[in-house]
């Protein structure tokens, strides 16, 4: 009974660290499909870095997107504008929201008929990041 | 009881019920839009000459005969415009189901005439429903009605290939006179839409 005991601890041990989280999470990714009539839309995700050191990313890429770019919308004085971010840095432990009248990727040109999307997130050279999301109407 | 002091008792009745009904009236005061900023006098519109989602010329008088919401975005606007027009569709929804007529006319005008083709802004508009008029043309034209509204626009980089346009993020009250008559400023909430434009509509 004891020795049937220790093993199930050693699974459940195994099991908690194979399900150690990743250093870099997109939950809530939401996608909605192009307007009728145009070839740009925003995705909308929290970005979390779980690590103890910054992460930066340089720029996020599709393969169903000719180009995406990282984007922030503000509202001064009236205005609505639209700005292109540079590199994304997220402190240790922290998230960054990606929201909508905030900050935003734009994705232009869609490459042929598809209905999910796939995201890379890159820092430089490196892919930190790949996620594939169903588009919604 | 005779037939004469019931008659009698009925008219006492009515007269109490209409008296406080005017007391009551006279004494709530009449309710004001929370949100929209309505002009003493509606201010008139300039003369000008642009095409609408049909490719049709229209001039100031296409606003007559409607109680028109207009915006001023462009369809390569993946954010704020969309989402915009998701709020003024969402309020016309909701002051359909509360039986408020007339419903207004969402309006859309462009200030990306170079990319927003008639046709393109023809599919755009119906994707948040019936009845939506786009708006484009040519520049000079569009600037003869924005001007005068105080509504700015500017064309700015995003890199060697793509270009956004910062613009007004209000949107516009035009009566059925096609006279601008209120103002809507940021942040959008339909609720905001629901409670004030039936107010704005009686008091004109």
């Amino acid at each position: 009974m004891r020795r049937l005991f220790l093993s199930l601890l050693l699974l459940v041990s195994i099991c908690a660290c194979s399900v150690e989280r990743a250093p870099l999470v997109a939950s809530d990714v939401t996608i909605t499909r192009p307007i009728p009539g145009t070839e740009t839309t925003a995705a909308y995700f929290t970005l979390s870095n779980n690590t103890t050191q910054e992460i930066t990313i340089t720029h996020v890429t599709s393969t169903e997107f000719e180009s995406v770019q990282i984007h922030e919308s503000v509202i001064e004085d009236g205005m609505s504008r639209m700005y292109k971010l540079g590199d994304l840095r997220i402190l240790a432990g922290t998230s960054v929201q990606f929201q909508p009248g905030g900050k935003h990727l734009m994705l232009m040109r869609p490459i042929g008929d598809f209905d999910a999307v796939t995201l890379d997130f890159h820092a430089g050279k490196a892919v930190m990041l790949s996620v594939a999301v169903s588009m919604t109407d | 009881m005779s037939r004469k002091n019931v008659f009698i008792a009925a008219v006492a009745v009515f007269a109490i019920a209409t008296g406080g009904w005017l007391s009551y009236q006279l004494a709530s005061p009449p309710p004001i839009p929370q949100t929209a900023t309505v002009l003493p006098v509606a201010g008139e519109l300039a003369e000008f000459s642009l095409v609408d989602h049909h490719g049709a010329e229209i001039g100031r008088d296409t606003f007559r005969g409607y109680w028109n919401l207009v915006f001023f975005g462009f369809t390569h606007c993946p954010d704020i415009c969309p989402l915009t027009m998701q709020v003024l569709a969402s309020a016309r929804q909701q002051l359909a189901e509360k039986g408020h007529a007339p419903l207004p006319r969402i309006v859309l005008v462009s200030v990306d005439p170079e990319r927003d083709t008639p046709e393109i802004l023809s599919q755009y508009i119906a994707f948040f429903g019936d009845g939506n008029l786009g708006i484009t043309g040519s520049l000079d034209e569009l600037r003869k009605l924005t001007n005068g509204l105080g509504i700015y626009f500017e064309k700015t980089g995003l890199d060697e290939e793509d270009y956004s346009v910062d613009h007004s993020a209000v949107v516009l009250v035009i009566n059925p006179d096609g006279k601008f008559q209120a103002v809507f400023g940021t942040p959008h909430a339909a609720a905001s839409f629901v409670h004030d434009l039936p107010i704005i509509v009686a008091g004109r």
